[in-house]
């Protein structure tokens, strides 16, 4: 290489700064493409590195560079997104559940075209994901994947004592006195979280009953409704439970089953899951059955996750370029489905019967499920107020209320009364 | 090297300047001050008074996150006092925090006393008192979490194994007393240290002499702690309480690890729902009405303890 003299060396810079000047972007920023993900660490670890192993091949066959960073669902997650929408600043793209697109709408770009784009492909997105992502009209947040809320039961026992297999909630009671008789009850938390919530909402749902209307403005929880389901949860606490269900944590349900202590469960497949990669003595007794109906009809309750993009986002194009990637590429999109092991399923309608649900016969109870699939608050729309009640746990402390003591009728009129406060407010 | 005369110095006349004018007004008291202070000031400002205005500024907000908020005057503060959720709080944070530190005042006496004795291992003592302040709070509650848990907990293991309790043994975090009682104790396990150390230090500056001259005059171990040592400990157990009903009154990792706030909300202090409304919901501005609800009692109480240690130091 030759030598610059002076006069080459400020001709050179100045031409450069001209133009950057002109363009008004920096030259690193104008060639470099670069995206930040945030999403939480899945209940299935090989989910993750399989996301990270297609980030590598993403870079490397579009030159975008992504950084994926991962949180602790609910409590860190929903402080980190609280602040980057505060400090309009953070990652590009973040996993949502439950309401969050209702909870952050405004700071979200319309990925409409990208739903479109997908639904073309895979079919009608789930329920559920819908009532999530699509908000006022508008998708704002991409629909990626959901998890399924199934009885997980010790098929071992069941066999051992002739029970048979419930379908209904009633039917769950006959069975669950005999468990309990044998040592193994029935394992269904009544406590401040989000798995209390996943099973009372479908039992409430399928005796009839819902929480608010589906104007989204009228209690609805003062109802007959109600009644039966608070008299059976009271049964079921009094005769198939332990009274540990109401200090239960999210995980508590499944460290039963898995311990070998519970004989049924409500819970996503990751009891099983996890109970087979630690190989515990208890996996090859357990099973999964179809979700349990009611009067009115079979209900279950969903959390699905969405990818959404930040409105503060300076590089949209290159984000909705990932999740075209991740989830538009159907043999993307498989190879990521297929390393959560079930626990992650694909939440459009033409790819309920993947692959995935036939590497092991006991996730053979899945196939045909997702039906009837709600989140939290339906068939009120996600709101904040929805939220609200969601959060402040109003459902299971209802319940809780009349487990412990308190009448069926004091308990739904506290319930009531703190419902449409919320709603008021 | 020649000598130099007096009258040979030169002295700068008129005004100094540059360097040697900035030199002569920061040898000015009044400047130097300052200029010694703001640094300090500024850090205050924007470390403390820049969150604090702005959280008084959205709990008198209908601040969401991510939303434009407006001004509501006390709207929050009114409708917090309706929501039940609030009222059981608001009852849970003096219970707590009104045991805990009656506990940690006591069992830190009994402690700090103890610890001033003759023992042996002395200092190594002293250090493993310190553990529990040491540990990060989330990390060592989560142990506790693990030894209150309805499946597995070894207190109940341990309880029904001496035969002081039936099986299966409370269950801790599923009813609201024993719930109650857990978070209490892991509080008092956790702020002991800082109440021990504390009172520990202000018994070992009180003049051995005071002890021998009432020994003289016949004052029995008794006598000698109620009329001696508990009255020059007051203005350190003054300031120490000051602190601890702060702390207390605002803990949050014992709560939220241990349960979450529950059961049926029975063990909510203020920032655990502030959390959840603030932040679980993102109405902002509820959840700084929350935790600053009790602002106005505590600079009360600030006030007037402090006025206390005034009144017994002169």
């Amino acid at each position: 290489m030759g030598s610059v003299n002076r006069r080459e060396f400020l001709t050179a810079t100045g031409a450069g700064l001209a133009g950057i000047l002109a363009a008004g972007v920096p030259p690193a920023r104008a060639q470099q493409r670069e995206i930040s993900y945030l999403c939480w660490n899945n209940f299935a670890p090989a989910s993750d590195k399989k996301l990270a192993e297609i980030g590598q091949r993403f870079t490397k066959d579009t030159g975008v560079k992504l950084k994926i960073d991962h949180v602790s669902h609910m409590g860190p997650q929903q402080s980190k997104y609280a602040s980057e929408v505060q400090t309009q600043a953070g990652h590009d793209l973040v996993e949502m559940r439950m309401h969050f697109p209702w909870l952050y709408e405004p700071q979200l770009v319309d990925v409409s075209d990208v739903v479109a784009e997908l639904e073309k492909k895979y079919g009608k997105a789930l329920s559920s994901a819908y009532e999530g992502g699509h908000v006022k009209g508008v998708w704002r947040a991409v629909p990626q994947y959901h998890t399924m809320f199934v009885p997980t039961y010790r098929e071992d026992l069941f066999k051992k004592a002739s029970l048979k297999v419930p379908d209904t909630w009633e039917e769950l009671y006959t069975v669950g006195k005999e468990l309990k008789k044998m040592g193994n009850p029935v394992g269904i938390p009544i406590s401040q979280n989000y798995d209390s919530i996943s099973t009372a909402s479908p039992v409430l749902w399928s005796f009839g009953g819902m929480e608010v209307d589906k104007d989204g403005k009228t209690v609805r929880i003062n109802s007959p409704a109600t009644v039966q389901t608070i008299e059976w949860y009271k049964k079921m606490y009094r005769d198939c439970m332990e009274p540990e269900v109401l200090s239960w944590s999210d995980s508590s349900n499944n460290e039963s089953i898995q311990q070998g202590k519970a004989g049924w469960v409500h819970n996503p497949l990751s009891a099983y899951i996890v109970a087979r990669n630690r190989k515990l003595v208890t996996t090859d007794g357990m099973n999964h059955h179809r979700s349990l109906t009611g009067p009115h009809g079979r209900h279950e309750t969903d959390v699905p996750r969405h990818i959404a993009i930040w409105k503060f986002s300076k590089n949209i194009e290159p984000a909705k370029e990932w999740i075209r990637y991740l989830l538009g590429k159907r043999e993307v999109y498989d190879e990521y489905i297929m390393s959560g092991d079930a626990f992650n399923l694909p939440v459009y309608d033409k790819l309920q019967d993947h692959p995935v649900l036939k590497t092991d016969p006991k996730y053979a109870a899945l196939k045909g499920e997702g039906i009837q699939y709600h989140t939290y608050g339906w068939p009120a729309p996600p709101s904040d107020k929805v939220q609200l009640i969601t959060n402040t746990y109003l459902l299971p402390n209802m319940i809780a209320k009349a487990v412990t003591g308190t009448s069926t009728k004091d308990s739904i009129a506290w319930a009531e009364t703190e419902m449409k406060k919320i709603l008021a407010g | 090297m020649a000598a130099v005369r007096a009258d040979e110095i030169l002295v700068p006349r008129g005004r100094p300047r540059g360097t040697a004018r900035l030199s002569v007004w920061l040898d000015r008291e009044r400047i130097l001050g300052p200029v010694f202070v703001t640094p300090a000031l500024l850090l205050l400002l924007l470390l403390v008074a820049y969150p604090f205005v702005m959280a008084v500024y959205f709990s008198l907000s209908n601040a969401f996150i991510g939303r434009p908020s407006e001004f509501i005057g006390i709207r929050n503060f009114v409708q917090l006092w309706d929501s039940d959720a609030f009222r059981q709080t608001f009852q849970n944070a003096f219970v707590f925090t009104g045991i805990a530190v009656v506990f940690k005042v006591v069992l830190g006496i009994v402690l700090a006393l103890l610890l001033n004795e003759q023992l042996w291992f002395k200092r190594m003592i002293r250090g493993a008192v310190l553990l529990p302040w040491v540990i990060p709070t989330a990390l060592s509650t989560l142990g506790w979490w693990w030894m209150f848990n309805s499946l597995y907990s070894v207190v109940n293991w341990t309880g029904i194994a001496l035969g002081v309790m039936d099986p299966p043994g409370p269950n801790w975090l599923g009813q609201r007393y024993y719930a109650m009682a857990a978070v209490i104790t892991v509080n008092i396990w956790r702020g002991l240290p800082f109440f021990a150390l504390c009172i520990l230090a202000a018994l070992v500056a009180i003049p051995k002499e005071l002890y021998e001259a009432a020994e003289a005059d016949g004052a029995g171990a008794n006598s000698r702690f109620w009329h001696i040592t508990l009255p020059l400990l007051k203005p350190v157990l003054a300031v120490v309480v000051l602190f601890s009903t702060i702390f207390t009154f605002s803990d949050f990792n014992i709560v939220y690890v241990l349960t979450r706030g529950g059961p049926i909300n029975s063990t909510h202090l203020f920032a655990t729902l502030s959390r959840v409304l603030g932040i679980d919901t993102g109405r902002i501005g509820e959840g700084a009405a929350v935790s600053l609800y009790l602002f106005p009692l505590l600079v009360f109480v600030v006030w007037a303890q402090l006025r206390f240690v005034r009144k017994q130091a002169y």
